[in-house]
């Protein structure tokens, strides 16, 4: 089986390569389920196929823990689990995985490491802050996608217990407030990085249009993003800068 | 620039589309390392990190949750670096951010019209994913693969061409102060969208503590380095 879990695990790098409306990352996940699910037997047996059309239904979860889902459903598949119980199981672990996911990922780890790397740029550590951030990001990464598919498949059905485990608990606590320290340790930094190049007026200008910025962004999220706000910059500075010549 | 170094940029910023959502999310479409990895194809690492910087600020107002739509600034960089690579200084920093402001937008459309084709395919391929007929499932998974993949190419490939431009026509057009506007202008946009979204990523809740904690050490660590 150990051959299953890898060829599961590696199709998991690609969970979300048919991303759709319909059924989200659901196609992906049963990509995934499949080298799992040949226990079940030929691949024009009757319970494969049943096993593999339901593993392919809507599902959505953070990328990295869908694994979790993947070996769970095809334990509680090769266990004999009746399908209504699966489908109940496939929709409990959609919530918890994406929130879960996005606060430990999305919002914590990445960031964190992100706001580490661009404070050690910004200090002239150059290529190495962003080799560093790649295999330290990319270790917790793989480690994370790992251990989701080894519990999942270890616990079947009880897969919550794994979602109780005492360190992602301990993560989700610890994590957030350190990104906060971190996100702040790096803006001065990061403030006076962007700074070099500026000098005299163009340096007051600077500080009036980035704090006029982010008020703008922090009053009316609905109409700004930091896109539009950076299209409509750089079209105005060309406007006037072809006119006041 | 060669054609050799453009094609090598265009296999770039196709690897770094493909990561952002389809394989394998390692962070390489994340603008710092996008940026890096342009500024070491051209030999020119500072505009790479530079860039790079810049747009990571920009990346911080996306959060990238659920059927959200967010621009998509991996090629976005990779375009900016090359834009910027022949000039030095604000200039490039300026030009680089037209180019990579636009491609970036072009990026996040790229994906929604993709998320659309691959609905309209999961629509046709239904009745054999029903079946579990797996020959079907891993034919249309592949197919949502090649399609991203296609779709990063063409994102990369406008991009680079939309830096050519912008080094034919806009660069030659600025005067030194509209150079120093346009720098101005995306260093502060960069700066905005990187400090609200970092409002937006540690809320308003206990947390500011600890921001506001980090933002003391890290005040008097860069005053005393």
């Amino acid at each position: 089986m150990k051959r299953g879990l890898g060829a599961a695990l590696l199709r998991l790098f690609t969970v979300q390569g048919s991303w759709n409306y319909e059924r989200l990352i659901g196609t992906g996940v049963g990509v995934a389920t499949e080298p799992l699910l040949r226990e079940l037997g030929a691949p024009d047996s009757p319970a494969y196929r049943a096993a593999l059309a339901r593993s392919t239904r809507f599902f959505n979860s953070h990328p990295y823990l869908a694994g979790v889902a993947v070996g769970a459903t095809a334990r509680a598949e090769i266990d004999g689990v009746p399908p209504v119980m699966i489908e109940r199981l496939r929709a409990a672990l959609t919530g918890p995985l994406g929130s879960v996911g996005d606060r430990l990922v999305w919002a914590g780890w990445l960031p964190l490491l992100s706001a580490l790397a661009l404070a050690g740029i910004a200090r002239g550590a150059g290529v190495a802050a962003v080799i560093a951030f790649l295999a330290v990001y990319n270790a917790g990464h793989v480690a994370l996608r790992w251990w989701g598919l080894r519990s999942g498949w270890a616990l079947g059905p009880q897969v919550a217990l794994a979602l109780q485990a005492s360190w992602l608990r301990v993560a989700a606590a610890v994590i957030i407030p350190a990104t906060a320290c971190a996100l702040g340790f790096a803006l001065p930094f990061v403030v006076q990085g962007a700074g070099i190049g500026f000098h005299g007026w163009s340096r007051i200008a600077l500080a009036g249009t980035a704090a006029g910025g982010f008020a703008l962004l922090v009053w009316r999220p609905d109409l700004l993003s930091g896109l539009r706000l950076g299209l409509i910059l750089v079209a105005a500075a060309l406007v006037t800068g072809w006119v006041w010549r | 620039m060669s054609l050799d170094v453009e094609l090598v940029l265009l296999l770039w910023g196709t690897l770094v589309g493909l990561d952002l959502v389809s394989f394998p999310q390692a962070m390489l479409a994340r603008p710092l390392v996008a940026g890096a990895g342009a500024g070491l194809i051209l030999g020119d690492i500072t505009t790479g990190l530079r860039l790079g910087l810049l747009f990571e600020l920009f990346q911080y107002d996306i959060l990238p949750v659920g059927a959200s739509r967010y621009p998509e600034y991996g090629p976005a960089t990779v375009a900016a670096v090359s834009a910027a690579h022949f000039a030095s200084g604000t200039l490039g920093l300026g030009i680089g951010a037209v180019v990579g402001l636009f491609t970036g937008m072009l990026g996040g459309l790229s994906l929604v019209v993709l998320r659309r084709s691959i609905t309209r395919a999961v629509a046709v391929a239904a009745p054999r994913l029903e079946a579990g007929d797996a020959g079907a499932l891993i034919r249309f998974h592949t197919g949502g693969l090649l399609r991203d993949l296609a779709r990063a190419a063409c994102v990369t490939g406008i991009g680079l061409a939309l830096a050519q431009l912008a080094r034919a026509y806009i660069q030659p057009s600025l005067t030194p102060r509209g150079e120093q506007l346009l720098a101005v202008a995306a260093s502060a946009a960069a700066l905005a969208a990187g400090a609200a979204g970092t409002l937006r990523i540690v809320g308003r809740g206990p947390n500011l503590r600890w921001l506001a904690l980090g933002l003391g050490g890290g005040v008097l660590a860069a005053w005393l380095t």
